[in-house]
């Protein structure tokens, strides 16, 4: 059994749905964002849903799915172009069971499920991330990358290392889940 | 050390967020954006921001020298960047992650990419239309191809922001207004 990783109570606010956020985590338009539940937000993280894509209603920048952990000093934003004239701020969505490292940032358009991103990296503007696919610490990913299922991305810029085994999903799925249970408050 | 004393000027049409770190004499200039996180301080000599520049969340400005350290017009600073270099002309794009040290002086239309280091231990000019790129921090001289376009994407978004941001975010005002 590993011990847990304790917090200190008043630090983290706990929803419903057993999502933690940390009071020291900087949320731009929360209205913005959806967290699907047992999703942890670490100290120092920069979550800007405030830049949405424009039009009347509701908008959605940044959904992540269940089981996500955004490391320490992390920078989710949304990728940013201009289409047929117009500028526009693009949602970025991730799934379930997504590691983010501490320190990186991230301007994805997609990230599947399953997927494990390293520390210090660089997710550049419109990458998507396929399922299960791992980024190792410090890669720096260019922008318009396509990140396949199941391969392993190191470097700089990111490229191609290995594939990763097909047991990969089961693997993240367990860890992410025992990590969710050993963040626990402080006794 | 003198104690820095505080003083920022910055202009009615500038948007600059509550939560920046501001320090010693600053001045922003008309359509600036400043994110919430990012960091300037002015050590020694003040900092002159000019007009339309972008500087994202988590990015630091720091002026070590004793004269004034000016920033041109249109310039991007992307998240988490550490930019030092006395001056900056315009149009230039300081990525990701990227740091320039105080011995650099930036030209105009210059992209230094995500990640990348650019310390000279001597006094050093980027010429116009540099673009250092890679984790070796290798140089190439841009063509220009394109130069209007990305001009305009940089104008577009910041006139995105500046309608933008306030919506979300709480204003800082200078001085005086």
């Amino acid at each position: 059994m590993d011990p847990p990783i304790y917090y200190s109570k008043a630090e983290y606010i706990e929803t419903d749905t057993g999502n933690k956020v940390s009071r020291r985590a900087t949320i731009a338009g929360p209205q913005n964002i959806i967290l699907g539940g047992k999703t942890i937000i670490s100290n120092g993280a920069i979550i800007r849903g405030d830049l949405r894509r424009t039009g009347a209603g509701h908008a959605v920048v940044i959904s992540l799915g269940r089981y996500c952990v955004v490391g320490e000093g992390c920078v989710m934003r949304p990728p940013y172009k201009t289409y047929r004239g117009n500028f526009n701020y693009y949602p970025m969505k991730i799934g379930d069971h997504v590691h983010i490292g501490a320190n990186t940032v991230v301007e994805a358009a997609t990230i599947g499920s399953h997927v494990e991103i390293g520390k210090n990296c660089v997710i550049g503007k419109f990458t998507i991330i396929k399922d299960c696919a791992r980024v190792a610490d410090g890669t720096i990913v260019p922008p318009n990358t396509v990140i396949p299922a199941l391969a392993l991305f190191a470097g700089s810029p990111g490229r191609f290392v290995e594939d990763l085994p097909e047991s990969t999903q089961e693997i993240v799925e367990a860890q992410t889940k025992r990590y969710y249970t050993r963040f626990q408050p402080a006794p | 050390m003198a104690p820095i004393r505080d003083k920022y000027t910055i202009h009615s049409k500038a948007v600059v967020c509550q939560d920046v770190e501001l320090k010693g004499d600053i001045t922003i200039g008309s359509g600036s954006i400043v994110h919430p996180k990012a960091t300037i301080f002015a050590i020694a000599g003040p900092i002159v921001i000019g007009s339309g520049c972008i500087i994202e969340e988590g990015a630091i400005i720091v002026n070590r020298r004793k004269e004034v350290m000016r920033i041109g017009d249109d310039n991007l600073f992307e998240i988490g960047c550490r930019v030092e270099s006395p001056t900056v002309g315009d149009f230039n794009t300081i990525s990701t992650r990227a740091r320039v040290h105080h011995t650099v002086r930036i030209g105009s239309y210059c992209v230094v990419g995500a990640g990348c280091l650019v310390v000279p231990t001597d006094d050093e000019f980027l010429d116009d239309y540099t673009v250092i790129y890679g984790p070796a921090a290798e140089r190439r001289t841009w063509s220009g191809r394109g130069k209007v376009q990305e001009a305009d994407l940089r104008r577009k978004h910041a006139e995105y922001l500046r309608e933008m941001l306030p919506k979300f975010n709480r204003l800082r005002r200078g001085e005086g207004s």
